[in-house]
C-alpha cells in the first residue's frame, strides 16, 4: 500500500477541506470587490482590494450597530447563564436536596423540547410583560433558554467532584458560600469554560429569539440584522459579502483561539 | 417553593464531624434551595409555563389579539389531520431527517476513518471540518444562496465549466429541487459535529481485534463493517439521535434560504408553525402544530435516555 494509499487519503482530506473552506474564502474575497466586479467575474481574485467596503458596511449598512448588539447580548447572557447554572448545578449535583430528581427532570425537559415548543406562549408572555422591543426582551428569554443546558452540564461536573473536600472545609469553619466559591467552583473550572464557550456561540448565533423579540431595528443582532439587510438590498452584493465577513470574523477568531474547547465542549455536550 | 435561609453552620459541622459523609448530605437544605432560586425562577416562568401554556393554547381558537381565548376542544387537532399542508410539511421533515442523517453520517464516518491514525495535519483538518458548525446559520444560508444563485453562483458556473450547462438552473427556485438544495447546505454545516464525535469514539476502538481480523483474511470493508462499526455502536446511535432531533427542529437554514417556498416545497413543521402562529396570527392552530414537534422530540429524547442508560460512552 504505502505511498498511493497515503496519497489518496490526503487527496480526499484536502478535497473536503476545500469544500468546507472555499465558500467562505469566496465570500471574503467578494467583500473586497465592487458589485460590478462580482457580477462580471464572481470567482476572480479581487483586482483592487476595496477595504472601504467593510467600512461602508460597518456604518451605512449598520453592521456596526448589529455587531454592537450581538456583543451586548453576549455580555449579558453568557455571565448570567453561567452564574445561575453554576449555582443551580452545585445545588443539584453536590448538595442534592430533597426533590432534586424532580427539579433536575424539569430542567432536562428543557433540553428535550425544541424552542418551537415554547415560542408561541413565550412571545405573548414577553409581550404582556412589556418587554417586546427592549434589550431585556431578548436577554431574559435567552438566559432562560440557556439554563436548561447550563444546569445540566454543571450538575454533571459538580456530581463528579469528591464531596469530602467540601466537608473538610466545613469542619474547618468555612461558610457554605465560601465552600462554593473558593473550593467547589474552582474544581469545576473545565465545565465552566465549556459552558462559557458554548453559550457564547449559542448567543452569537441565535436567530429565532431576536427574530421574534428583537424586531426593532435598533435591537437586531448580527444574525437577523444581516437577514433584513439582504431583504432590502439584495442586489448590493459587495455589501452583503462585507456583512457576512464582519459577522463571521469574530466567531471564527474566537473559534481558532479556543478551538479545543469548542470541539471538546460540543462533543461533551452531546455525550453527557 | 418557600425558601428559608437558616443558620445551619453549627449543625452542618456537627454532622460532618460525627457521621461518615453520606451520598446525600442532609444539612442546610434552605441554602440548597436558595442556590437554585435564580435559575429555577427564571426557568419556571419563561420555559415551563410557556410549555404548559402551549397545550392550553392548542385547545383554543385564539388569534393573539382577542381578550378572551375561546375554548374549542380538539377542533384544531381535527383540522390538522385534514390539513394537506401539514402532512406535506411532515413528509418534507421525514425526507429531511432520513436523507440528511444518512448523508451526514456517511461523510462524517468516511472523514473520521481517514484521520483515525492521526496523520500529519490532523488538527488543521479537524479545525476546518468543524468550522461551519460554529457559524451562525444565517451565514451558512447566505453563503449557500450565493452558491445556488442562477446568475453568478459557483454551482452553475462549475457545471458549465465541465460541459453540463443543461443541468444549470435556479436551484432554490425549482420546487422539485429546493428541499434537497437547502438540505445539502444543512448537511454541509452539520458534518463537523458528527465527525468529531466519531473521531473521539474511534480512539477507543480495540485495534488488536482489527489486526486479528486481518490475519484471518478479512478485507478492508469486512474489517470496517464487522469489527469497527460494532465497536462504534454507541457513537453511531448517539449521532443518529442528535441528527434526528436537529432534523425535526430544522428552521434557520430554510427560513433564510427559501422561507418555506417555492410553493411550500420546503415547508417543514417548524416553518409552518412559525408561519401560522406569527404571520397569519392563528395562534391556537400554531400551538397545535408546535405540539407535534414537542411530542416527536420527547419520543426521540426518551429513546436517547434508554440508549444512554444501556452503556455510557467514555471519551
Amino acid at each position: 500500500m504505502g505511498l498511493t494509499v497515503q496519497g489518496a487519503r490526503y487527496l480526499l482530506l484536502i478535497l473536503f477541506a476545500v469544500l468546507f473552506l472555499m465558500p467562505f474564502v469566496w465570500i471574503w474575497f467578494s467583500a473586497l470587490k465592487s458589485t460590478a466586479e462580482i457580477n462580471a467575474d464572481p470567482f476572480g481574485v479581487p483586482g483592487e482590494l476595496m477595504w472601504g467596503n467593510l467600512a461602508e458596511a460597518w456604518t451605512t449598512g449598520r453592521f456596526g450597530t448589529y455587531i454592537g448588539n450581538s456583543v451586548l447580548y453576549a455580555v449579558f447572557v453568557v455571565p448570567l447563564v453561567t452564574a445561575f447554572s453554576c449555582l443551580a448545578g452545585y445545588a443539584l449535583g453536590a448538595r442534592r436536596p430533597p426533590g432534586e430528581r424532580l427539579i433536575f427532570g424539569a430542567f432536562l425537559l428543557g433540553i428535550m423540547v425544541p424552542f418551537q415548543s415554547i415560542m408561541i406562549p413565550q412571545y405573548y408572555l414577553i409581550r404582556d410583560l412589556d418587554l417586546l422591543g427592549t434589550y431585556w426582551g431578548v436577554i431574559v428569554p435567552s438566559v432562560a433558554l440557556g439554563l436548561a443546558f447550563g444546569v445540566f452540564l454543571m450538575r454533571a461536573f459538580f456530581r463528579g467532584l469528591p464531596q469530602e473536600i467540601g466537608n473538610a472545609a466545613r469542619i474547618d469553619g468555612a461558610g457554605e458560600w465560601r465552600v462554593f466559591t473558593r473550593i467547589m467552583l474552582p474544581l469545576a473550572r473545565p465545565g465552566l469554560i465549556t459552558l462559557v464557550v458554548l453559550q457564547f456561540m449559542f448567543t452569537w448565533n441565535m436567530f429565532l429569539i431576536p427574530l421574534l423579540y428583537g424586531q426593532d431595528e435598533n435591537l437586531r443582532p448580527i444574525s437577523t440584522g444581516i437577514m433584513f439587510f439582504i431583504g432590502e438590498y439584495s442586489v448590493d452584493r459587495s455589501m452583503i459579502a462585507s456583512g457576512v465577513t464582519l459577522a463571521s470574523i469574530p466567531i471564527i477568531a474566537v473559534y481558532l483561539v479556543l478551538q479545543r474547547h469548542f470541539i471538546q465542549g460540543m462533543t461533551a455536550g452531546a455525550l453527557k | 417553593m418557600t425558601v428559608t435561609v437558616p443558620r445551619t453552620r453549627p449543625r452542618a459541622a456537627r454532622r460532618a464531624a460525627t457521621g461518615p459523609p453520606g451520598r446525600r448530605p442532609r444539612r442546610g437544605h434552605g441554602i440548597s434551595y436558595a442556590f437554585l432560586l435564580p435559575a429555577g425562577a427564571l426557568y419556571a416562568v419563561f420555559i415551563l409555563y410557556p410549555l404548559a401554556e402551549s397545550v392550553f393554547l392548542s385547545l383554543t381558537s385564539w388569534d393573539g389579539a382577542q381578550p378572551e381565548k375561546e375554548f374549542v376542544g380538539l377542533a384544531n387537532f381535527e383540522r390538522m389531520l385534514g390539513d394537506e399542508l401539514f402532512w406535506r410539511s411532515l413528509g418534507h421533515n421525514v425526507v429531511w431527517v432520513v436523507l440528511g442523517t444518512a448523508a451526514t453520517m456517511a461523510v462524517a464516518m468516511l472523514l473520521a476513518m481517514l484521520v483515525w491514525s492521526r496523520p500529519r495535519g490532523f488538527t488543521a483538518f479537524r479545525t476546518l471540518y468543524f468550522m461551519p458548525q460554529v457559524l451562525p446559520a444565517v451565514i451558512v444560508g447566505i453563503v449557500w444562496s450565493w452558491i445556488y444563485n442562477p446568475a453568478f453562483g459557483i454551482l452553475n458556473r462549475a457545471l458549465e465549466a465541465v460541459g453540463l450547462e443543461s443541468w444549470a438552473r435556479g436551484w432554490l427556485g425549482d420546487p422539485d429541487l429546493a428541499l434537497y438544495a437547502v438540505l445539502a447546505a444543512a448537511v454541509w454545516a452539520q458534518i463537523g459535529l458528527a465527525f468529531v464525535i466519531f473521531t473521539a469514539a474511534l480512539q477507543n476502538v480495540d485495534t488488536d481485534l482489527i489486526d486479528a481480523a486481518r490475519v484471518d483474511g478479512a478485507n478492508a470493508w469486512q474489517r470496517f463493517r464487522n469489527v469497527v462499526v460494532p465497536q462504534l455502536a454507541n457513537a453511531i446511535t448517539l449521532v443518529t439521535v442528535l441528527l434526528l432531533t436537529h432534523g425535526f427542529q430544522a428552521f434557520d437554514h430554510v427560513w433564510i434560504m427559501t422561507k418555506g417556498g417555492p410553493d411550500d416545497s420546503t415547508q417543514l413543521i417548524a416553518t409552518y408553525t412559525y408561519q401560522k402562529a406569527f404571520m397569519e396570527n392563528e395562534v391556537g392552530y400554531g400551538a397545535t402544530l408546535s405540539l407535534v414537534l414537542t411530542v416527536i422530540s420527547l419520543i426521540v429524547s426518551v429513546a436517547v435516555v434508554r440508549v444512554r442508560e444501556r452503556e455510557r460512552i467514555s471519551l
